[in-house]
């Protein structure tokens, strides 16, 4: 690690592109919010064990933290900034609609694997919602809301009421 | 009042003496403040952990003032107890503390702006109402914006102030908006201590003790000052400057922890070889003696509590920066108005010299009343000469915490010929929260903790123990230790005696009393047993408040939880739910496997990977019913942990002998 050399990196976040001048192993998640100032994916471990970092990187549920920028090069990432600017993706419609947070402090990383898991899988029931949703850990214990939050942001983006 | 918050990737705004608009709005009190237009600013004395205080505050206020919630905005209060009152978020106090003074700030600036119109119309205040936002009477209208010149003239001494009747409430109680916050975080524009960064800011990461109570005894840092964007190296005198180790000051966050990494060095002191299993066994040998009995006694049982990490969410952190002449400290705390204070204190400043901005915190469940981090941010930001963010890594966060303290408790009993208890005895060895040494008093630690809901008569009795790691408080505090040995102790009684648990604890409370009310309104939602599914009962009160919870099981897995709380008025209907089934998650992650254990000691797990906290597929639905009451505002934040483990344990239909249930204890 050490005197790794500094290199510039393209990214592809929520649309734009942009560029970081880091050491190739730097963490994405360092990367988004230090370089970046995209504040939205959270520092919650920097292992991989808690999710509150997960953004999407070409469509799938991923940890900034564990990925660096080198790997994240020529990749779509999206973080909760990138859903929508004022709350009006469905899966934050839903999120609202129910109330979901405490502290909120893990629910970019809830969303984010949420918008994933509906993007693979339209219609979860409650044993897909626990395999997708299984990493996010919410130390508040908004569990009970944010199953139900999933539920209805699947129908929310298939348009029913 | 323009509150001086930073982030990174913004601007430091630099607070004023005043905003321009004091000298057009209307300020009737530190709390409420127009402006010449009319748009209510408010501005919250205690900080959001979570618990839901700013959403609280603001429906508290637009009640008040007759207007909606989205028509005021909040505004987080600096640390100054002298402007704000106690600004602690502890002992569940916010709601009870801050109903009466936010009726009444916003109940004055509405009377003043009926006053003012009556005045201009020339009619009596009492024939004036005040509704979304303006003064009304007959066909004429005044909107807030109109009078807030001529109230801001009035002599508030003059106009008697009086609150809107609860049965008058539109918001209040009766409200299905969620949270203030909730638009911000979920677009990830909500803004928590560790996403500040004052303009010129670096950040730090600490080398922490290898073991409980190392010293710095050899410190090579070379190789640290080589890795390219490391600034400085310092080492932390933990008389000072929180628990001790190095800090390494860089440019960003993984040159810091890159820098750490290469730091060399050896330590000396502490307590190398300590172990949680040893400390249990110690705690077990100072059990009190059971007291003389009045009969015989039918039954004991003896249960062992493991060591609990706080672990919220947003590791520990803090931002500082000291000048010449005084000291700013941007941190999630529950107490801003305290730590202005303590640090004025320690570094010997003018009060008027230490600022302290509240963040919002990612959880805090005791944890952040303690000031470890923000010593260290301001021990490095003197080394640096810059503002400094300190930023725990998850390892550090849980391997240097203030725990919860382990417990051993013995419980006896003598019963009548039913199998209903006549007589109980409870006697408690576990340590003090050597985090606030009024703590260490058998008699405090009693008073906190002994909160036996029924009518039993007995002896309580406590040992402590000096505590050989850092503790403190922990959602509940000592009534999350007593009551979970209590209620598993009379659930055991009534198993024994081939009782039903509700009519146990039924038989147990007065007929008219509170508790009597929510376990009856938990059974009936509860229902009947279904088959294959086994079932825990417990009771609580504390802070004011009552609540009853039923835990069903089936396969080991806790399916379904039923809570009925009192807690006076609910004033966020939501918020109320949400905290009780945030104790209930507490209280499933407990249950079935999250302690922390000690070897060599050192704090074994470092992460959410060993410190088994519940995953979403643990978690089971939870049905809060609010029972309505004319009851004083209560607490509720800390209600439910303490019964919902409870229940949740006996539920399991696996013998309790401690905490987490089927697992070695320490
Ligand atoms: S911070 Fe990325 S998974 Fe925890
Ligand atoms: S809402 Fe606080 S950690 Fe999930």
């Amino acid at each position: 690690m050490k005197g790794a050399a500094v290199g510039r990196y393209r990214l592809h976040v929520n649309g734009e592109r942009r560029e970081v001048d880091v050491p190739s192993e730097t963490p994405l998640l360092w990367a988004l919010r230090e370089q970046l100032g995209l504040l939205g994916p959270k520092y919650g471990c920097g292992v991989g064990a808690c999710g509150a970092c997960t953004s999407l990187v070409d469509g799938q549920a991923a940890r900034p933290c564990i990925t660096t920028v080198a790997e994240s090069q020529g990749r779509r990432i999206t973080t909760i900034e990138g859903l929508s600017e004022d709350g009006d993706h469905p899966v934050q419609r839903a999120w609202l609609e129910l109330d979901v947070a405490q502290c909120g402090y893990c629910q970019p990383g809830q969303i984010m694997s949420t918008v994933a898991l509906l993007a693979a899988n339209p219609d979860p029931d409650d044993d897909a919602i626990d395999v997708a949703l299984r990493d996010n850990v919410c130390r508040c214990g908004t569990y009970t809301r944010v199953r139900a939050a999933v539920r209805r942001a699947a129908q929310l983006k298939r348009g029913d009421r | 009042m323009i509150s001086r918050r930073a982030f990174l990737g913004g601007v430091l705004v630099v607070s004023v003496p005043l905003p321009a608009h004091a000298a057009t709005g209307f300020t009737p009190n530190v709390f409420v403040r127009l402006d010449a237009r009319g748009r209510i600013t408010v501005t919250v004395p205690r900080p959001e952990t979570g618990q839901g205080v700013r959403t609280t505050v603001a429906l508290l206020v637009a009640e008040e003032l007759a207007v909606g919630l989205d028509d005021v905005r909040l505004e987080q209060a600096y640390g100054d107890t002298a402007r704000f009152g106690s600004q602690l978020v502890a002992n569940s106090f916010s709601a009870r503390q801050l109903t009466q003074p936010m009726r009444t700030a916003a109940a004055t600036a509405r009377c003043l702006l009926v006053a003012a119109a009556a005045q201009r119309w020339g009619v009596p205040s009492e024939e004036c109402t005040a509704r979304d936002g303006a003064v009304r009477h007959g066909h004429r209208v005044l909107r807030y914006g109109s009078l807030v010149r001529d109230a801001a003239a009035l002599d508030p001494a003059t106009v008697p102030v009086t609150l809107t009747p609860p049965e008058r409430w539109r918001l209040l109680g009766r409200t299905r908006a969620g949270r203030v916050d909730a638009k911000a975080i979920v677009t990830g524009k909500a803004r928590y201590g560790i996403d500040t960064r004052p303009a010129g800011a670096l950040v730090a990461a600490v080398l922490r003790p290898q073991w409980i109570g190392a010293l710095v005894d050899t410190l090579d840092d070379s190789a640290a000052r080589a890795v390219p964007g490391v600034v400085a190296v310092t080492a932390l005198d933990p008389a000072t400057s929180g628990q001790g180790g190095v800090a390494v000051i860089a440019r960003s966050i993984p040159e810091a922890l890159r820098g750490r990494e290469a730091l060399r060095v050896t330590w000396r002191g502490g307590t190398p070889t300590a172990d949680s299993r040893v400390w249990l066994a110690e705690l077990e040998t100072a059990l009190p003696a059971v007291p003389a009995a009045p009969g015989p006694v039918a039954f004991e049982a003896v249960y062992r509590l493991p060591l609990l990490a706080h672990a919220p969410m947003e590791p520990m952190n803090a931002t500082a920066h000291v000048t010449a002449t005084g000291l700013t400290v941007w941190t999630p705390t529950q107490d801003p108005g305290g730590l202005r204070a303590s640090l004025a204190r320690q570094f010997e400043l003018d009060p008027a010299n230490v600022r302290v901005e509240p963040t919002l915190a990612g959880g805090a469940f005791g944890r952040r009343i303690e000031p470890d981090p923000v010593l260290e941010a301001i021990a490095c930001s003197r080394v640096a000469g810059a503002p400094v963010s300190v930023l725990w890594t998850r390892d550090d966060d849980m391997r240097h915490d203030s725990y919860r303290p382990m417990s051993v408790h013995r419980l006896s009993a003598v019963v009548d010929a039913a199998g209903v208890p006549t007589w109980r005895a409870h006697g408690i060895a576990t340590w003090p929260l050597n985090v606030l040494p009024f703590f260490n008093d058998p008699a405090i630690v009693k008073l906190n903790g002994d909160h036996f809901p029924y009518t039993v008569p007995g002896a309580v009795d406590v040992t402590l123990r000096p505590a050989p790691l850092r503790t403190g408080f922990w959602r509940a505090v000592y009534a999350g230790h007593f009551l979970y040995a209590e209620e598993n102790f009379l659930s055991a009684l009534g198993q024994r005696a081939g009782l039903d648990q509700v009519d146990l604890r039924r038989r147990l409370l007065p007929a008219d009393s509170r508790l009597r009310r929510v376990l009856d309104a938990a059974a009936a939602r509860a229902g009947h047993v279904r088959p294959g599914f086994t079932r825990g009962v417990a009771c609580h009160h504390d802070y004011g408040s009552v609540i009853a919870v039923i835990a069903d099981s089936s396969d080991g897995e806790v399916r379904r939880v039923t809570a009925a709380v009192d807690v006076g008025s609910a004033l966020h209907p939501s918020g109320v739910r949400a905290q009780v089934e945030g104790g209930v998650m507490d209280a499933v992650s407990t249950v079935s496997g999250a302690q922390i254990t000690v070897r060599e000691g050192r704090v074994v797990q470092s992460s959410f990977r060993d410190y088994a906290w519940a995953r979403i597929d643990r978690a089971p639905d939870i049905d809060v019913v609010i029972v309505p009451s004319d009851a004083p505002i209560g607490g509720l934040g800390e209600l439910a942990y303490p019964p919902a483990a409870a229940a949740i344990a006996f539920a399991s239909g696996q013998p309790v002998t401690g905490m987490p249930v089927g697992v070695d204890v320490g």
